[in-house]
């Protein structure tokens, strides 16, 4: 940890406040809303990291998505993370998001949530344990260090691609794009 | 004479700002540590600060920056006439009724602001600080009233200098009233439990702050700095003598603020009409008692 690194500040104060000032929007969906509770209290305390709830997706820069992503929410989740200011950060909390886990064959679940909205990070388990968030932290403060945590880049480079698979499994959305030029479109497709 | 006004103005603005923030980030960290928690560190409000002020921020249109702006200088204005030590900057004019005038302005600016962003719970939010303003404004003008009675003055720095020749205001019997009365309304106007109404996240979203993003919040936040320094220090010189000198005068501040800080840790929350109630009647009680007590037996200046 160099938040005492009076150098680092003088040289770049905006990474160094992002890093230290993580304000978390916990969307909590399903199971995870049980881990959260004790890693932001007494027994594992995220406020010493910086770490501490928001009410509004304004206010935060830090999502967290804990569960399962149902159709439903995942409107929320989309609106909720467009909502909010960048530089954002976007990380799934427990197997759902990543891949389904216990929910594969479900109907009425997302199985990829990094198709619909980008995720910077994962903490894999079912559920993982409260400390596993301040992993996630710690690991998030290099990504952003090494400049990787550009997930509000890649929406915007290639909202298009986004925004097709929201389309495809939520219908008609009633909201506009967020972003009107697609840059990378092609590109992006050859890859995914 | 208008050099040093100027350089005053600039010292005491920066002075506020800076023991503001601190106070907020020794809130944060006592409050962690009642909670039995470590804390963030105590720099964690200017972080905070510095990493909203490098965020994107959304506007809702022109009254949404105006207001905020204004009620950021409506708590300015406020500072000037306010003595920090003998540090005053235009103790010369105004007083206490200008301050009380000036006071009106932050929460007007925010509702103002807030409003604009026309968010469900940003009106509800702004609805409850108007009325808790409303709320505690009749006990704090009772309150002024028997102090410029009891004093013969509406200067705020002559009541200072008349405390350092007869004592503080606690030790005439006369004020002993209104003084408690101010310090049962005093979490009322520092936003604090069980006032703590106006943003109550867990249950409409921080209130007024629900929309601000980036920058705005980054203002509301030294506003709300600025806000506490206020309270406290008029608190200060009105009950608690002043002080000759700006540290003995930050030591008292940061005492009375650390007081009501351990209040503000234990207590849950009042309702908003339950908050009316109480501040219209005991606080109300107490003044208006103290303001008889001090027409009855006189001026004693």
């Amino acid at each position: 940890m160099d938040r005492n690194n009076l150098g680092k500040w003088l040289k770049s104060p905006g990474k160094m406040g992002q890093k230290y000032s993580l304000h978390a929007l916990y969307f909590c969906t399903g199971c995870g809303i049980i881990e959260i509770p004790p890693s932001i209290t007494t027994r594992w305390d995220a406020e010493r990291f910086g770490v501490i709830p928001v009410a509004t997706p304004r206010q935060a820069n830090l999502f967290l998505i804990t569960g399962y992503v149902s159709v439903k929410t995942l409107r929320y989740i989309i609106r909720s993370y467009e909502q909010m200011p960048e530089p954002k950060f976007t990380v799934g909390f427990g197997s759902c998001p990543i891949n389904g886990g216990m929910y594969w064959d479900s109907y009425n679940t997302i199985k990829h949530l990094d198709k619909y909205i980008p995720v910077d990070g994962w903490i894999a388990g079912c559920m993982p344990r409260p400390e596993a968030v301040f992993v996630a932290v710690t690991h998030l403060w290099t990504l952003i260090d090494k400049g990787m945590a550009d997930g509000y880049n890649k929406y915007r480079a290639n909202y298009q691609y986004y925004r097709e698979n929201q389309e495809k499994i939520l219908g008609k959305l009633e909201w506009p794009p967020l972003f009107s030029k697609n840059i990378k479109h092609e590109e992006y497709r050859t890859i995914a | 004479m208008v050099m040093t006004t100027i350089l005053e103005i600039i010292f005491i603005i920066l002075l506020a700002g800076i023991i503001g923030l601190f106070f907020l980030g020794l809130s944060r960290k006592i409050m962690a540590r009642i909670h039995w928690r470590y804390g963030p560190p105590i720099t964690q409000p200017l972080i905070d600060i510095i990493k909203l002020f490098n965020q994107t921020s959304m506007s809702h249109g022109f009254l949404f920056n105006f207001g905020i702006i204004f009620s950021l200088a409506g708590s300015v204005v406020v500072l000037l006439f306010l003595p920090f030590g003998r540090i005053c900057p235009l103790s010369d004019s105004g007083g206490l009724l200008v301050i009380l005038y000036l006071m009106l302005i932050a929460p007007l600016g925010l509702a103002l602001s807030g409003g604009e962003a026309a968010n469900p719970y940003t009106s509800i939010g702004i609805s409850r600080k108007l009325l808790l303003a409303f709320g505690y404004e009749l006990p704090l003008l009772l309150i002024l009233l028997t102090v410029m009675t009891h004093y013969n003055t509406i200067s705020i720095v002559e009541i200072v200098n008349k405390q350092f020749q007869a004592g503080w205001s606690f030790q005439h019997l006369s004020l002993l009233l209104p003084g408690i009365a101010y310090i049962l309304i005093l979490p009322a106007i520092l936003g604090f439990r069980p006032f703590e109404l106006i943003q109550a996240p867990q249950e409409i979203s921080s209130g007024p702050m629900a929309e601000y993003s980036g920058k705005f919040l980054a203002l509301t936040t030294i506003q709300h700095a600025f806000n506490i320094f206020i309270s406290i220090s008029l608190f200060t010189n009105l009950f608690l003598g002043g002080a000759a000198n700006p540290g003995y005068f930050f030591l008292k501040i940061l005492a009375v603020f650390v007081i009501f800080l351990f209040a503000n840790a234990v207590f849950p929350r009042f309702r908003i009409e339950q908050a009316i109630k109480y501040l219209w009647r005991w606080p109300s009680i107490l003044a208006f008692a103290g303001l008889i007590i001090v027409l009855i037996t006189g001026k004693n200046f």
